[in-house]
């Protein structure tokens, strides 16, 4: 083992090498770990490549950190000179033991800047340090900030193009530049779900999987019924992952956001809905049809009621399902919450909505407590058609068929039959006393009465 | 059907005294230490490491027992060009290491050392036009920053300088419907944010903008049967989440909403009676941050042998005192 000075830098350095090695050696990596190993072992690296994952040895990481933390630090305080691939493979090094060392990240940032380093290397070194820290916030921070570098340039190279090229290669490049999008968007949201599953109710991974809706797929309907549809799987598995649950709510916000936004008077499909910088890129799911012409105004107002009380009614249906069948957990008495308050809401918006237009015919909403089935029987005059209904052919992210609108709802729906088990205060309270009179687990009961001092409470006394 | 609730059982010979000189102890030797490993590993965010350690010592009456000659002149060279502060010498400046250095000149009355004109227009410049703040000039936007940005204002005396509206406005739009708040629009409640934008709404006077029902009620579903608090649903307790949500129920006038003597205990249980220092949880390992929150939560519990603390800025108020500040409760 290494004793003296000289001896540590001499070992140091070679392992740094090994590790950009193994980097050049086998591009596909997928995971980084600490191999438990107290003593070196004679003339062995403690590098250790098995098929796509990269080990350390123990041993000698005490030895490693030390000494490349202090050769970055030197270098930023300028007693050091370090070349560019010096400094690209010591951050490397550093950040994949230490991946919350903004400073390390910030050189990676100018590095960049400077094209010594391109987005995408940075991308995937962030994602293996996150395979054994997935929580690391500085890491989910620089992925944050690589990610509006490639969507400005992006929008740089967009706005070159538009200004002097022929039409046709105007056009492909664009196609070209919102399929970069679209398959960067789709490689992020597995980075957050791997995350998610190395470590429950992972707060970073998951408010990471927000922004990048926010900035990456704003408008994008579609984008928005995928994940919701491909999250269903993924939250029946993990019902204490309150987290995954969250996100769920955040996709029906915005979903009801989006369909309520569009005016009456727009068609759903005009080029105003159009803002997400990815494109919609997989078919519309079944049960919505291909658009064919425009719907009038008020038909596109009901198919967009009928779409909203629809995911509505399915999330209740998911959320009751795993209440029972996972007794206990507080997650999903907070989803049922969650869900019901916007559904409460969405409601009275709709009420006034409707009043103040003088009261539109598809949609009434006077008796003092409709529940979702009548309101859903009232709100389906319009046709089947797709909101958001462009059909390219790629599949940009996975749709979970299983999990789509089942078609035979909305015949039910145009037919004006009534969904069970939709929400209202009566099926709320009702639904609580099922719980309480069949379920002896004292864990389910105390959620079960808190939920509802909450309906009687926070909901009973608004206005 | 059981299920196992998310929680930790205290064993009936858990610690229940406050061993304060055994905390004391560990704290003063914490620093001797610093060719260690783990002290490497934490560097990145040194200058919080010695926040918390000071002021723990602080509010046991320690104060003295730490070189404070030598912690000036460290800050000082922590101070960069821009104004900013970072976590050590060598590293990037940073809003969280900005607010921690001018709590530690606080407590020792000394922010002088700092170019404090400077700091001001550091903080300033990361504002943005939504009223944001960034964490430092890459551009992250958290409403932990925007704490960050009054608190050291605060502490300096220099609310004035930004867009105090701006700013409220973008706090308040990332409040939830179950009354808590998320480091972003959209995002997730947690109960660190919420002691963040309650501390941040305390500063700014506009406490009335939270519903203290609502926030209080969430807040108290935090206390599980152990008597110690998690940060969010299913989560296990925490040492630093029972002082987030205390604090918190303390900014909004609800502290009395949960079960005191429980979270007592649990707090008390989670100390190490041989090295001294608090864990997150109890037989985990002990570390500074954990001892800070531990001894500030039993303060704000109202223990008699530890000075009262502040609960907006985690700071004792005798410090706050003299510097004639006094965030906003709601009673």
């Amino acid at each position: 083992m290494a004793e003296s000075e000289e001896e540590v830098d001499v070992l140091v350095q070679r392992v740094v090498k090994d590790i950009t090695n193994a980097f050049k050696r086998n591009p596909n990596i997928d995971e980084i770990g600490v191999i438990p190993c107290p003593e070196a072992r004679y003339n062995r690296s403690p590098i250790v490549l098995v098929e796509n994952k990269l080990g350390v040895e123990s041993w000698c990481v005490k030895f490693l950190l030390p000494y490349v933390h202090n050769k970055l630090l030197l270098y930023r305080q300028r007693k050091h000179w370090l070349e560019r691939e010096a400094l690209a493979d010591i951050t490397c090094t550093l950040l994949l033991l230490n991946p919350d060392f903004t400073t390390a990240w910030n050189v990676r940032k100018e590095l960049l800047q400077c094209g010594v380093l391109n987005p995408e290397k940075d991308l995937y070194l962030g994602k293996l340090a996150l395979t054994k820290f997935p929580k690391s916030p500085e890491t989910w921070i620089h992925r944050r900030w690589v990610l509006q570098q490639i969507l400005r340039q992006c929008s740089a190279m967009g706005r070159k193009h538009q200004q002097g090229e022929a039409e046709q290669a105007d056009a492909e490049r664009s196609q070209q530049l919102s399929d970069h999008l679209a398959r960067t968007l789709h490689q992020e949201m597995k980075v957050c779900s791997d995350a998610a599953c190395r470590y429950p109710s992972n707060y970073n991974a998951w408010s990471h999987r927000i922004w990048v809706l926010q900035h990456m797929a704003k408008g994008n309907v579609k984008v928005f019924h995928d994940e919701l549809s491909s999250m269903r799987l993924w939250v029946s598995m993990h019902v204490s992952d309150h987290s995954g649950f969250h996100y769920r709510q955040f996709l029906l916000k915005e979903l009801i956001t989006e369909l309520s936004l569009t005016p009456a008077s727009t068609p759903p499909s005009s080029p105003q809905r159009r803002r997400s910088q990815v494109p919609d890129s997989s078919p519309p799911p079944p049960s919505q049809g291909p658009a064919n012409g425009e719907l009038s105004g008020a038909e596109a107002a009901a198919e967009e009621d009928r779409q909203l009380l629809q995911l509505f009614h399915q999330e209740v249906e998911l959320c009751s399902d795993l209440i029972q069948s996972f007794p206990g957990h507080e997650t999903l008495w907070s989803h049922r919450r969650h869900v019901f308050y916007l559904w409460h809401h969405w409601r009275r918006e709709h009420q006034h909505h409707c009043s103040s237009n003088g009261g539109n015919a598809s949609v009434r909403l006077n008796n003092s407590e409709p529940t979702l089935a009548e309101v859903g029987a009232q709100s389906c005059a319009g046709r089947g058609e797709s909101v958001n209904g462009q059909g390219h052919a790629s599949d940009a992210m996975e749709v979970d068929a299983a999990s789509l609108p089942d078609p035979r709802d909305s015949k039910r729906l145009k037919r004006g039959a009534l969904l069970p088990g939709t929400p209202g205060l009566p099926s709320e309270h009702s639904f609580v006393s099922g719980v309480l009179d069949s379920c002896g687990n004292p864990e389910q009961r105390r959620f079960a009465l808190a939920y509802r001092k909450w309906l009687d409470t926070v909901i009973g006394q608004q206005p | 059907m059981g299920t196992q609730v998310k929680d930790v059982i205290i064993k009936p010979d858990a610690t229940s005294t406050l061993l304060l000189d055994k905390h004391a102890d560990y704290i003063a030797a914490y620093g001797s230490k610093k060719d260690d490993y783990e002290y490497t590993l934490s560097e990145y965010l040194r200058m919080s490491g010695i926040y918390w350690g000071l002021t723990v010592m602080d509010l046991m009456g320690q104060l003295h027992r730490m070189n404070r000659q030598e912690i000036i002149d460290f800050i000082k060279a922590c101070q960069h060009e821009c104004g900013g502060i970072s976590a050590s010498i060598g590293h990037d400046p940073h809003l969280l290491y900005t607010l921690s250095a001018v709590q530690i000149l606080c407590l020792y009355d000394s922010v002088d050392a700092l170019d404090v004109d400077k700091v001001v227009e550091y903080i300033k410049g990361l504002q943005q036009e939504d009223g944001s703040f960034a964490g430092d000039k890459w551009g992250e936007i958290d409403t932990r920053f925007s704490f960050c940005a009054v608190a050291t204002l605060a502490l300096l005396g220099k609310m004035d300088t930004i867009n105090v509206d701006k700013a409220v406005e973008f706090v308040l739009s990332c409040m939830n419907f179950d009354g808590g708040f998320g480091c972003r629009p959209g995002s997730e409640s947690h109960a660190g944010q919420i002691y963040c934008c309650s501390g941040f709404l305390s500063l700014t006077g506009q406490l009335h903008q939270v519903n203290a029902d609502l926030l209080g009620w969430w807040l108290c579903e935090r206390q599980l049967p152990s008597g110690g608090l998690n940060g969010r649903p299913e989560k296990l307790p925490d040492v630093c989440y029972s002082w987030w949500v205390l604090a918190s129920l303390k900014i909004i006038g609800r502290i009395h909403w949960i079960d005191k003597a429980k979270l007592r205990s649990f707090i008390l249980a989670c100390q190490d009676e041989e090295t001294g220092g608090f864990a997150d949880r109890p037989g985990d390992m002990v570390d500074p941050f954990h001892t800070l929150f531990g001894v500030a939560g039993l303060s704000l519990l109202g223990d008699e042998q530890i000075k009262p603390v502040n609960p907006v800025l985690c700071m004792p108020e005798d410090v706050l005192q003299r510097i004639n500040l006094q965030p906003d409760l709601l009673s």
